[in-house]
């Protein structure tokens, strides 16, 4: 079987699952011997991947980074999203489609509305079937806060026009359905997967009392219920560290929000972390917390696990749909959440269950099973 | 002849409120839940199959009999929410054809950590019993039959003759449950050992579709029950079973009403109580339990309450507070409700991602949720203590 994949984000440079899940993606179908053609942006950095019947392409002259915006300034209307961002998407689109018609595949796979124009595009040329998975849709990523209607519209377009939809939860697959009107038939759920060896694992803890927060500082991932959180917890103890890792737009505005909140000293933001300082970080951790807003799977949630961490994450997570040995909270609820962190802050015997049990769980989520479940529906259509 | 005897446990533990760091005043116990849950089943099961039994003592002129254990926080709860539950088991008890079984007040794992205090709470237990039913039986079955040596021992100091527990190959090997044991070491007392097989026939399989019994008639048991050997087959389920745990649909009810009349009709079987049970036969065997034997799990021991850390160190937080809570009667009422095995089972690991039976009865999210609640709930109590 060959495979024309079209993704945006590949490690090194990834903002997010995405990048993790195509990687670990095209690398496990290679593995079967399922060739993959994928084709991805322009890097900065040159790919050195060296994967079993993969072929990665580079497409087009510039980078696309739609987190890590480097202009200051950005209009409402393209928040978050640099100056020239659609431009750069409808290029790279473009030139896919001119890049696919000199090749030969059996199935096209899209990965997130960056690339489902030139996937619907290949499709109508070449009548080969479209596969389109989806990690999050415009509604998550802004938390529903002004999504952007051209990107709602493509999204929908793409979950009409696909002959198999993924997406990597079942909350996601019930939110395109209600959402986007999806075909409840087309959908299938592919859970993420973790690599586990990459990571600590289950060593011992210091116990330091740190809380982690690992993710783009956006509303998506609600980091300010995590500094509002800190507060409650603070009233209650007080040698305690919370650690907010990662960047992005809301950094201001939440450092802003912990001098507020009068817990500046002891909260610690890291700024941009390499992988190497990530994996350090959540075996530190005493607890690891998600508090998204809005979170289709949370692979972050499954590297705290294997490095040997409890976690406590958002109920509406997709994780949570499939781990069952952690904390679950509503994300506005920093009472509730601040109640657990106290928990397993004060009692080692709480985090101490929960990581070994949780640490079991994953043990049969790694990317093979990813990867066999999406050879499955490629073969339900090629 | 061989006597069935048919003894159903009635419990329902009192569920504490979900207890937050932040919000001390909340009452510990989740009134609303519980009110709620009694009524519910009272409707489903107690009262029904109270009335079922009534009916079916009358009618085989009292040679259909049985026995109940209730425990002592079922019957406050009911005296408080339900109390025509109590007036309908007092009918039962005015039949003379029913024997209310000795156990701890509190549904407790007393018997495993102070023998003082599992005393007690079997005084406790036997006062409230006497009160009610006019009966101060002879039998008496421990928190989920969890049974050894050493609680033997003691129970027949307490002067008891006869004690229930699991019969289990575990303990048994190829002998029969079938038949009344000694325990090692006593003279006075003897084992009545469930017959797990046919009671889980009714409490477990009884609607389950995947069994090569399915679906359990009366008079398909009643073959079955014919063909045992031994003295007794003692058929130990909860009463949960009648309209709860089995619904109505399933036809259980119809299966009660027809069970005395078709194990009549074999003339070599008959009906029988644990005390009359114990007073018709001899013990053929001596039984030696040096660890903990219950009828949980698949295990059959303690480990659906105390198997991991934190079910352990709970345990062992609550346990710190007896000398000094015994001199505080508030405090004492509301130690001995965070005794009731229930809160530990919640906290069990065992299987939890598999979503079994565990699961069913759990009001808790996860074992975590079950622990830490429980521990804030203990936390405050210590500071009310000055601990």
């Amino acid at each position: 079987m060959r495979v024309l994949m079209l993704g945006w984000e590949f490690p090194p440079a990834k903002t997010g699952g995405l990048g993790t899940h195509c990687y670990e993606l095209v690398k496990n179908l290679g593995l079967k011997n399922v060739s993959v053609n994928l084709l991805i942006p322009k890097r900065s950095t040159p790919n050195k991947h060296n994967l079993k019947n993969v072929e990665i392409e580079e497409i087009g002259s510039v980078p696309i980074m739609p987190y890590n915006s480097s202009k200051e300034s950005t209009t409402t209307f393209e928040k978050g999203y640099g100056w020239n961002f659609f431009k750069e998407v409808e290029v790279f689109n473009k030139k896919c489609v001119e890049a696919a018609m000199k090749k030969n595949f059996d199935l096209i796979h899209c990965h997130d509305w960056i690339t489902i124009n030139a996937g619907m595009e290949i499709k109508k040329r070449t009548g080969k079937p479209l596969v389109f998975t989806v990690h999050s849709t415009e509604y998550d990523r802004t938390a529903n806060i002004y999504p952007l209607s051209n990107i709602v519209e493509i999204e929908k377009r793409g979950v009409h026009e696909a002959d198999v939809v993924i997406t990597v939860s079942k909350q996601m697959k019930h939110q395109l359905i209600e959402r986007y009107g999806a075909d409840e038939r087309k959908i299938k759920v592919i859970y993420n997967g973790i690599n586990a060896s990459n990571y600590f694992g289950l060593t011992v803890k210091q116990r330091k009392n740190i809380v982690l927060f690992l993710g783009r500082l956006t509303n998506q991932k609600g980091p300010y219920f995590f500094l509002n959180t800190a507060k409650e917890v603070l009233q209650k103890k007080n040698d305690i560290t919370f650690v907010v890792a990662g960047q992005g737009e809301k950094l201001p505005e939440l450092i802003k929000q912990s001098i507020g909140l009068g817990i500046a000293d002891h909260v610690l933001f890291t700024g941009y972390l390499s992988e190497e300082e990530i994996n350090y970080a959540y075996a530190m951790a005493d607890v690891y917390v998600m508090p998204s807003v809005a979170e289709p799977y949370g692979i972050t949630a499954l590297e705290a696990v294997a490095s040997g961490t409890p976690v406590i994450v958002s109920k509406n997570a997709g994780v949570a749909e499939e781990i069952k040995h952690c904390f679950k909270v509503d994300f506005w609820d920093t009472h509730e959440m601040a109640n657990k962190i106290l928990g397993i802050l004060n009692y080692p015997v709480l985090g101490e269950c929960m990581r070994n049990n949780c640490y079991k769980e994953i043990k049969n989520f790694g990317w093979e099973r990813t990867a066999n479940r999406t050879i499955e529906a490629y073969r339900g259509i090629a | 002849m061989t006597s069935i005897c048919f003894y159903f446990q009635v419990h329902q533990p009192v569920r504490l409120n979900r207890f937050n760091m932040f919000n001390n005043g909340t009452p510990y116990f989740d009134e609303l839940k519980n009110k709620g849950i009694l009524e519910k089943v009272a409707n489903k099961c107690y009262i029904p199959t109270n009335n079922i039994l009534l009916n079916l003592i009358d009618e085989s002129q009292g040679k259909f009999k049985v026995a109940f254990s209730l425990t002592g926080i079922f019957i406050e709860q009911c005296q408080r929410y339900a109390p025509q539950v109590i007036e309908s088991f007092k009918q039962l008890a005015d039949t003379g054809k029913v024997e209310f079984l000795s156990e701890t007040y509190y549904h407790s794992l007393s018997a495993l950590f102070s023998q003082k205090e599992f005393e007690e709470q079997i005084i406790l237990h036997r006062n409230l019993i006497n009160d009610l039913f006019g009966q101060k039986s002879d039998i008496f079955r421990n928190t989920e039959a969890m049974y050894s040596n050493s609680i033997a021992k003691t129970i027949e100091n307490l002067g008891y003759k006869g004690i229930i527990t699991e019969g289990h190959e575990k303990v048994l090997s190829w002998r029969s449950s079938n038949f009344l044991y000694r325990p090692v070491n006593c003279e006075n007392i003897v084992t009545l050992l469930r017959n797990y097989k046919l009671s889980d026939d009714i409490g477990f399989r009884f609607s389950a579709k995947w069994w090569e019994g399915y679906p359990l008639t009366a008079d398909k048991y009643a073959a079955w029950l014919s063909r045992c050997e031994g003295d007794c087959v003692n058929l130990f389920i909860d009463y949960e079973t009648f309209g709860e745990h089995q619904w109505e649909d399933t036809g259980i009810f119809e299966f009660l009403r027809h069970l005395p009349n078709e194990v009549l009709k074999y003339d070599h079987l008959n009906f029988k109580t644990p005390s009359e049970v114990v007073k018709s036969y001899k013990p053929v065997g001596v039984i030696d339990v040096p660890g903990i034997l219950s009828w949980a799990d698949i295990d059959r021991d303690a480990s659906a309450w105390l198997e991991n850390d934190m079910q352990k160190f709970a345990f062992e937080q609550m346990i710190k507070l007896e000398e000094k809570i015994k001199q505080n009667p508030e405090l004492l009422k509301i130690w001995r409700l965070l005794q009731t095995s229930d809160h530990f089972y919640y906290m069990c690991t065992k299987w939890f991602a598999d979503g079994d039976v565990h699961k069913y009865f759990n009001p808790y999210d996860a074992p975590y949720d079950a622990f830490l609640n429980y521990m804030n709930i203990l936390q405050d109590i210590k500071n009310r203590l000055g601990v």
